[in-house]
C-alpha cells in the first residue's frame, strides 16, 4: 500500500512541475496592462537615470527594467511569447532587421505618428532606425568610436592630423612595454572606420558584401602597418587596460572608456579622427543608435501603457540624462539647445565625429557579417596572411552564408 | 508457477513505475530535444520564416553535407587528437595525483582533496576567462611576465595552433581533473588491502602492485566515467571557443573541432532548420563513435 501511495506521490509531484509549462489564460488585467517590462543590457548608472527619468514623467506606468545579458539570443527565444517575452527593449538598431523579419517587432509609427518623429530627431538617427521603410526603433542615444589620447604621453599639439603622422608617432614612441597608439585592430566593428576612409564597405546599405572590393583591400593593406606596432592580443580587455593603465598613449574607443579614464584620474583628450592621407577621409567608424523596440504582443495589448512610455522617451530631459551617464549623444534635436549639453565636451565631439560615420547596417545578414569579417581581419593582422586572398575567401564565405540563411 | 509468473510480472512492472519520474524527466530533457531538433531539421525555420514556416523534407540534409568538405575532415581528425591526448594525459595525471593522495601516513589528505577539487566548484567560463587573461595573455598574463623577469622574449600563447592546442589542453585538464581524481581516488580505497599485503610477503614491487592488483581492480568502477569523459572531451566546445575564437577576442590559432567548425559554418546563419540538421548529422557521427568505443570493454570483460 505505501508503494502505491509513494509512486502515486511521486506522479504527483511530477505532474505539478510540469503544470508550469502550461498556457496562460488570455486577457490582461487593468495592473498587468500598466505594466510595461523593459530589457537591456546596459550599465548599471544609464539603467537607473533611465528609470529615474521614467518614474518622473509616466508616473502612472509601473515601468520595470530588466538586465540580460544575453539579450539578443534571448529574444530569439522566446519574442512570440507574451509571457516571457518583454514588452519593449532597449539595444542598438543593428538588430532589428532580424526581429522584424522574425515578426516580433512593431512599426514605432504605429503608435507615434511618423511627423512627429521626423520633426523631434537628430535625421541619421530615423536613418539609422529604419528597416525595409518602416521605423522600428524609437531612438535615445547614439555613439560612434572616438580618438583619445592622454594628455601626459601625447600633448595637444602632438596630436596626429592625419594617419602618416600617427604612424609615426607609434614608431617613435612604440617600446618597452609602451604603446604609441592601441585599438581592436582585428574587430570588425573597430578596423571598419578604416575601411570607410578609403570609401570600402563590410556590407552595404542593400545588404552587399564588400568584403573583396579593392578599395577595402587597399583599407586593410595599409592599416598592416599599424598593426605591426599595436600588440598582438587586440581584445577589449587589453586594449581598454593598456590605455588606463597609461601604457599606451592614444587609442579609438568608444564613449564608455571616457568616465573610466576620468575615474582613473587621467587628462584625457578627445580628437578628430585621424584623416587618412591617401584618400583625404577621416577614419569613419560605425555609428550605432541605442534606443527602444517594442514588441508586437505589447503594442496589440497595452497600447495605452506603450505610447505613454514612448512619449515620456521623448521628452529631451531623458536624452540629456542618458547622454551625461553614458557620454554619447542624445537622439533628440531639442537637448541641443541646452546649455548642459553644448558645453559637455565629450556629447559635442561624439555628436562631431557622428557626422563622418556610418550607420551600423541593420539587416539581419550583419550578423554573419561581424563573424566572417573578424575571421578575415585575424587571417591578415595575426596569421600574417596574404590580405587579397583572405579578402576573396571571406567574400565567398560571407556569401555562402547568406545564401544558407534562406 | 502461474503465481511466480505473475509475480515476475509484478516486479517488472513496479520496477518500471519506481523508474517512472526518472525516465520521464529523461524523456522530456534529453530524447525529446533530439526528435524535435530531428522535426526541425525537415522545416525552413529561419530568420524570414520564424513562426510561419513549413515542412521542406530533406533539402537541409543536402546543405549540411556540403558543410562537410574540405574543412570538415581536418576538423574532425583534430577532434579525434584532442580527444585522446586529453584522455591520457588525464587519466594519468589523475591516477598519480589519486595515489599521491592516498599514500600512507599523508598528513592533510582532506586540505589537499578540497584543493584538488577546487576547479570543480568555479563555473567553466570564469576560469576559461581567467586562465586566457590571468595567464596567457602576451601583455598581463603571468606567464609572460615570468618570461620577462628571466629575461625572456614574451610569448604569443594563443596565437599559432601548436602552442594554442596546448594551452587549450592545459585548460581542459584543469577542468577536468578534479572529477576524475575524485573517481579514482574513491577506487583506490575501495581496493582490498589484504591483496597488498600478501603481494608484498610475496615480495611484489611498486610496479607489479599498480599492473597486477590496483588497475584491473580498478578498471570496473572508473570505466562508466571514462566513457562519460571521453564524450564531454569529444564535444568540447567553451574550452577551444572562448580561449581562441570569441566573438570580438579571436587570437589567431585555428584549432577547430567538428563543434566550433559547426557553429562558425552553420549556427551564425540563425537558419534554424540548417543548423538543426548539421547537428542530426554530428549526432549520429557521435552515436557512431559511442558505439565503437563500447564496443571494446564488453570484449575484454
Amino acid at each position: 500500500m505505501k508503494k502505491i501511495i509513494a509512486s502515486f506521490l511521486s506522479i504527483a509531484m511530477l505532474m505539478g512541475l510540469l503544470c508550469g509549462c502550461g498556457a496562460g489564460g488570455q486577457g490582461l488585467t487593468e495592473e498587468e496592462k500598466n505594466t510595461i517590462v523593459i530589457w537591456h543590457d546596459k550599465e548599471e548608472a544609464v539603467a537607473e537615470a533611465l528609470l529615474a527619468q521614467l518614474q518622473e514623467s509616466v508616473p502612472d506606468v509601473d515601468v520595470q527594467l530588466e538586465h540580460k545579458s544575453n539579450l539578443t539570443e534571448a529574444l530569439k527565444m522566446v519574442g512570440n511569447d507574451p509571457k516571457a517575452a518583454p514588452d519593449m527593449y532597449f539595444f542598438a538598431h543593428d538588430k532589428i532587421g532580424v526581429y522584424a523579419e522574425m515578426g516580433i517587432l512593431t512599426p514605432i509609427t504605429e503608435l507615434i505618428p511618423k511627423e512627429e518623429l521626423e520633426n523631434a530627431y537628430v535625421g541619421m538617427t530615423l536613418d539609422a532606425a529604419t528597416y525595409k521603410g518602416e521605423i522600428y526603433q524609437l531612438p535615445i542615444y547614439f555613439e560612434t568610436l572616438l580618438f583619445m589620447y592622454n594628455r601626459l604621453y601625447m600633448p595637444d599639439e602632438r596630436v596626429p592630423a592625419t594617419t602618416e603622422e600617427l604612424y609615426a608617432y607609434m614608431s617613435e614612441k612604440t617600446r618597452g612595454g609602451h604603446y604609441g597608439f592601441v585599438e581592436q585592430h582585428s574587430t570588425a566593428y573597430y578596423s571598419a572606420g578604416w575601411i570607410h576612409g578609403f570609401g570600402g564597405y563590410i556590407m552595404n546599405g542593400e545588404g552587399e558584401v564588400g568584403l573583396e572590393n579593392p578599395e577595402t583591400i587597399a583599407a586593410l593593406t595599409y592599416h598592416k602597418k599599424f598593426v605591426e606596432l599595436m600588440p598582438g592580443e587586440s581584445e577589449y580587455a587589453t586594449v581598454n587596460t593598456l590605455f588606463q593603465e597609461g601604457k599606451a598613449h592614444a587609442t579609438i574607443g568608444g564613449p564608455w572608456m571616457v568616465s573610466a579614464s576620468r575615474t582613473a584620474g587621467m587628462d584625457l583628450g578627445i580628437a578628430p579622427m585621424p584623416v587618412i592621407d591617401e584618400t583625404g577621409l577621416p577614419i569613419s567608424p560605425y555609428m550605432g543608435v541605442q534606443g527602444v523596440q517594442v514588441l508586437k504582443y505589447a503594442a496589440e495589448n497595452k497600447r495605452e501603457a506603450v505610447v505613454k512610455v514612448l512619449s515620456g522617451l521623448m521628452q529631451p530631459e531623458v536624452g540629456i540624462a542618458l547622454a551625461k551617464v553614458s557620454g554619447c549623444a542624445p537622439a533628440v534635436e531639442a537637448c541641443y539647445e541646452r546649455e548642459e549639453v553644448t558645453s559637455d565636451d565629450v556629447v559635442m565631439a561624439m555628436r562631431q565625429t557622428a557626422e563622418n560615420t556610418i550607420p551600423m547596417p541593420n539587416c539581419p545578414e550583419m550578423d554573419i557579417m561581424w563573424t566572417v569579417a573578424a575571421d578575415m581581419l585575424v587571417n591578415i593582422n595575426m596569421s600574417g596572411q596574404d590580405v587579397k586572398a583572405s579578402c576573396e575567401a571571406a567574400q565567398q564565405s560571407a556569401e555562402d552564408l547568406i545564401r544558407k540563411m534562406q | 508457477m502461474e503465481q511466480s509468473k505473475k509475480k515476475r510480472k509484478n516486479k517488472i512492472l513496479s520496477s518500471y513505475l519506481w523508474s517512472m519520474p526518472s525516465l520521464v524527466l529523461i524523456c522530456l530533457i534529453v530524447i525529446f530535444p533530439i526528435f524535435y531538433t530531428g522535426y526541425i531539421s525537415l522545416t525552413n525555420m529561419n530568420v524570414y520564416h520564424w513562426f510561419d514556416y513549413d515542412l521542406i523534407g530533406f533539402s537541409n540534409y543536402k546543405e549540411a553535407l556540403l558543410v562537410f568538405d574540405s574543412g570538415f575532415i581536418p576538423a574532425l581528425l583534430l577532434t579525434i587528437l584532442w580527444t585522446v591526448v586529453n584522455m591520457v594525459l588525464q587519466l594519468v595525471i589523475a591516477y598519480l595525483l589519486a595515489s599521491l593522495l592516498n599514500t600512507k601516513g599523508l598528513k592533510g589528505r582532506n586540505f589537499y582533496r578540497t584543493l584538488l577539487i577546487f576547479p570543480w566548484a568555479m563555473p567553466g567560463y570564469v576560469s576559461i576567462l581567467l586562465w586566457k587573461t590571468g595567464m596567457f595573455n602576451s601583455q598581463f598574463g603571468l606567464l609572460n611576465q615570468w618570461l620577462e623577469k628571466l629575461g625572456l622574449a614574451p610569448v604569443k600563447w594563443l596565437a599559432s595552433d601548436g602552442l594554442a592546442f596546448a594551452c587549450c589542453t592545459v585548460v581542459n585538464l584543469w577542468l577536468a581533473l578534479p572529477f576524475m581524481i575524485t573517481i579514482i581516488d574513491g577506487a583506490l580505497q575501495s581496493v582490498d588491502q589484504s591483496f597488498y599485503e600478501s603481494a608484498l610477503l610475496d615480495g611484489a614491487g611498486w610496479m607489479e602492485r599498480t599492473v597486477y592488483i590496483t588497475i584491473p581492480s580498478i578498471r570496473p568502477i572508473i570505466a562508466p566515467s571514462v566513457v562519460i569523459t571521453i564524450f564531454t572531451t569529444f564535444k568540447q566546445f567553451d574550452v577551444i571557443y572562448l580561449l581562441t575564437q570569441q566573438a570580438g577576442a579571436k587570437t589567431g590559432a585555428h584549432i577547430h573541432t567538428i563543434l566550433t567548425y559547426a557553429y562558425e559554418n552553420a549556427f551564425i546563419t540563425n537558419n534554424y532548420g540548417y543548423s538543426s540538421a548539421v547537428s542530426m548529422v554530428i549526432f549520429v557521427i557521435l552515436i557512431l563513435f559511442s558505439y565503437v568505443i563500447n564496443i571494446k570493454p564488453k570484449e575484454e570483460a
